[in-house]
């Protein structure tokens, strides 16, 4: 083991990175380029002439060059494609490089750089690629001591060994010599392991089939979204599509002429706010009831616990006359004087399940921590955020995830508070009540449907980035609280 | 040009330096200030902050969760009994025309379609949901047990599997619900497209359109529910298996135990607790459904054209809020309260069952 190399080859994958990241820049930057050259239909009569929009022959000039539709499309396709290949693969090498240790490493790891290379040769990335393969042979010669030559040259004799070894003829296994009990004793093994075999074959088909159904609406979702009418709505539906035909104007008409930026930035505004007020609430709340101690303290709680059960249906009607004219006068005022997001964000600030478990997160923090701060004279709020708080951190951080979600997700409550505004309240739809009362239909009666669901996937896809980036907290998180509720 | 870089350096550093005194002076002004006054308060035995009740400090710490709480939990529990006896309350002036006791409650079980099917529609909200109710949690239930079985079995692709089942939990309801509509679309809809390469002859067949049967469209609609739902459970179920003891397993091997009974004799028994939480939970779910039939058949609950609704009991509540007899709050509330009370019985029907039944 030669430390120097082990050294040296993460000094040329650092190096690498900062290609990587420049690369991702400008696939970004030229993704969101070309997105905003995207040429609309022409409005007519106040109102985009959407029919059109499929018949369209537009000409770009990009950078000197003449690009006519499907090649506009085939290089906004590859620049997608291109940052959802390297960004995870940027974020899983980061951190590979900050964990590794040096008694990790081994040829699987000199091969997955190698292929990571061609990945980055593929992506139009040819610096990272030739530090990365020069970054292999660096660990071919960590690993097995090879100079690239030696290498080279041993290749051919592995492969060939490996072959032999897979296509060597099995030789049939002679009974004859053996008494009946022994040979029964192995046609049982025989059949035990043909039994397992099959059920594991089983197993896993069922899975796939499960995870085809699971699936198969998102493929579709993605699909029909990039579409274009003719082919949303055609009787024969296509299940691939080449790349020249995938219709990136579809998401421009639905962020600009549907007004879905507007619904997505009112969402992240009432999503942010909400998410700060929870977070502030719960972690007090939650700190009284673990560690304060106060009469009637489990009474409460358990007022609380018991008032998860009543059905929110409950709640809204009331909240929604608090809220209207009679009570706080938020909505339901003449025009100009209404105040949606208000009343979308405060009955929201706080959650009491949220407090439950992170209640039962700040009970497991052990007691003897608390009393020797306040014998070092640290006070119960110092305490709470200077102790509590960090140690609880992964609670509180699934918390924030899941009430963005809930936010994201909310329908019915900003529907009403939306519904009473009128023509108002159309601006501040948040994205569910959006995507519902939106309406995709032409004059003509024809209902958009690849703009729809390009509506709906606007709105799943952030969900699903978020998901995958804190998969193991969201996934712990469901699971823990699961157990203890 | 470098002698005036220094000296922007140098008077940098000067600025630097100054405030730095000068948020010291401040902090330290500060400092002396508060031990004065501590010193003066204990000289004459004032100091509260020692002495201060634990009550007074927890009800710091809950205020702002106990505020919201109060004004939008515990005050809308108590009006909706208010509202309940209000006859004709009128929200845009607060007005009502007498109290009554069980008028309202009156009102919504004769309503048609709420329990007994109405003439023209043929269906209620009650016979839906149950419907929901009794197909889909059994089926959901014993789907994720038998899928989280088999991935608790496996050891490569485990947990790429777990991820994919996990990503219906983590998506809009109404987003999905749009896509489901459209796969179950009548004219080139993917499922029809399927069903005629496996060879059922699906020309025409409508599903959620105008000329769906109202089984048909029920079918949708539970198998959305399940696909939904499916993901919490598994979740919730792989974590309790994971937390069993190997030496059952162990156990079981040594005695070559069929599958079977592994499956029934350790595997149930011993994450019964967890299957029971699930079962109340999802039956509670499945009674409160709202956004998935909004999101398939929109607002007014049915397909387009059809003599029937698949509205369900919340969706019945929330057209008093907005929709065709938008205003009469006092019905809706006595039909939430109604709502509430087939959950608790429920819920309570299945507690006395899990004391006989659930191994803890």
């Amino acid at each position: 083991m030669d430390k120097k190399l082990f050294l040296k080859s993460n000094k040329i994958e650092k190096i690498s990175f900062i290609f990587d990241l420049l690369a991702i820049i400008a696939y970004i930057a030229l993704f969101l380029i070309l997105f905003k050259m995207l040429a609309l239909p022409e409005i007519v009569n106040g109102s985009m002439d959407l029919d059109n929009l499929q018949f369209m022959t537009p000409v770009y000039e990009f950078l000197g060059m003449t690009l006519d539709k499907g090649q506009m499309n085939y290089v906004i396709t590859l620049t997608v494609l291109f940052t959802v290949v390297s960004v995870p693969m940027f974020f899983i090498n980061t951190k590979k490089v900050k964990t590794r240790t040096i008694y990790e490493v081994d040829s699987y790891v000199a091969g997955s750089k190698f292929v990571q290379a061609i990945v980055n040769l593929l992506s139009f990335n040819p610096i990272s690629a030739g530090l990365r393969i020069y970054n292999t042979f660096v660990l071919i010669k960590f690993v097995k001591g090879y100079n690239p030559r030696e290498f080279f040259k041993s290749v051919i004799p592995a492969v060939k060994k490996k072959f032999k070894e897979t296509f060597k003829k099995r030789v049939k296994e002679d009974y004859s010599n053996l008494d009946e009990y022994s040979i029964s004793i192995k046609q049982s093994i025989r059949r035990q392991r043909t039994v397992r075999v099959t059920i594991l074959l089983f197993t896993y088909f069922f899975l796939i089939m499960m995870a085809f159904i699971i699936i198969i609406p998102f493929y579709w979702m993605i699909l029909t979204s990039l579409k274009d009418f003719s082919g949303a709505t055609s009787t024969n539906p296509d299940f691939f599509l080449s790349i020249s035909r995938m219709n990136w104007v579809n998401y421009k008409v639905v962020l600009t002429e549907l007004n879905f930026g507007l619904y997505i930035k009112n969402t992240v505004i009432v999503a942010i706010f909400s998410t700060v007020g929870t977070i502030f609430t719960t972690i007090l709340a939650a700190y009284a009831f673990a560690r304060i101690e106060f009469k009637g303290r489990e009474l409460l709680f358990s007022i609380l616990i018991m008032t998860m059960m009543i059905p929110g249906e409950l709640y809204i009607i009331t909240n929604f006359i608090t809220v209207s004219k009679n009570g706080f006068g938020w909505v339901g005022m003449p025009t100009g004087s209404n105040n949606y997001f208000v009343a979308m964000i405060i009955p929201f600030v706080t959650n009491i399940s949220f407090i439950f478990f992170l209640r039962q997160n700040f009970k497991q923090i052990p007691e003897s921590l608390y009393k020797a701060a306040r014998v070092d004279g640290c006070s119960d709020f110092k305490y709470l955020t200077r102790v509590m708080v960090p140690i609880a951190s992964p609670t509180i951080f699934t918390i924030t995830i899941l009430n963005v979600f809930s936010s994201w997700n909310a329908y019915i409550w900003p529907r009403i508070i939306t519904g009473v505004g009128g023509q108002e309240g159309k601006n501040f739809w948040l994205i569910s009540n959006a995507l519902r009362d939106t309406a995709f239909v032409q004059d003509n009666g024809r209902v958009m449907y690849n703009l729809q669901i390009a509506a709906s996937a606007l709105v799943t896809v952030p969900l699903l980035i978020v998901f995958f980036m804190f998969r193991k907290y969201i996934m712990n998180g469901i699971g823990r609280s699961g157990t203890k509720g | 040009m470098v002698s005036f870089i220094g000296k922007v350096k140098k008077l940098l550093m000067k600025l630097n330096t100054k405030m730095r005194s000068f948020f010291w002076n401040i902090r330290r002004i500060l400092h002396n200030v508060k031990t004065k006054i501590g010193k003066f308060l204990d000289k004459y035995h004032l100091n509260f902050a020692n002495k201060f009740p634990g009550w007074a400090k927890a009800l710091l710490y809950l205020s702002p969760a106990l505020i919201v709480l109060t004004i939008f939990t515990f005050w809308p529990i108590i009006n909706s009994f208010a509202l309940v006896v209000y006859e004709n309350y009128n929200m845009s002036n607060d007005t009502i025309t007498g109290y009554t006791l069980f008028g309202n409650f009156l009102t919504v079980i004769t309503d048609e379609s709420f329990i007994v099917p109405a003439s023209h529609t043929g269906s209620s909200a009650v016979i839906n949901t149950l419907i929901i109710v009794f197909i889909s949690v059994p089926i959901s239930v014993l789907l994720a047990l038998f899928i989280s079985v088999a991935l608790n079995s496996i050891k490569p692709l485990k947990s790429f599997f777990q991820t994919i089942y996990f990503l219906p939990y983590v998506t809009n309801t109404i987003a999905i619900g749009l896509v489901f509509a459209y796969m179950f679309k009548t004219d080139g809809g993917l499922v029809n497209q399927l069903l005629g390469m496996v060879g059922v002859n699906a020309e025409g067949l409508s599903w959620v359109e105008s000329g769906a049967v109202y089984w048909r469209s029920m079918f949708v609609l539970i198998f959305y529910g399940i696909w939904a739902s499916l993901a919490f459970k598994i979740m919730v179920f792989l974590t309790s298996m994971q937390g069993i003891d190997k030496q059952y397993y162990q156990a079981a091997a040594i005695d070559s135990t069929p599958r079977r009974r592994i499956f029934s004799k350790i595997t149930v028994p011993l994450i019964s607790p967890m299957i029971f939480y699930i079962l109340v939970t999802s039956v509670i779910g499945a009674f409160k459904i709202y956004n998935s039939i909004v999101a398939l058949f929109g607002v007014s609950g049915a397909p387009a054209g059809v003599d029937y609704n698949l509205q369900s009991i919340v969706m019945y509540i929330y057209q008093f809020i907005d929709g065709s007899n938008a205003g009469n709050l006092s019905v809706a509330a006595a039909g939430s309260l109604i709502l509430f009370v087939i959950i608790l019985l429920l819920t309570l029907v299945q507690m006395q069952v899990s004391k006989k039944r659930v191994h803890y």
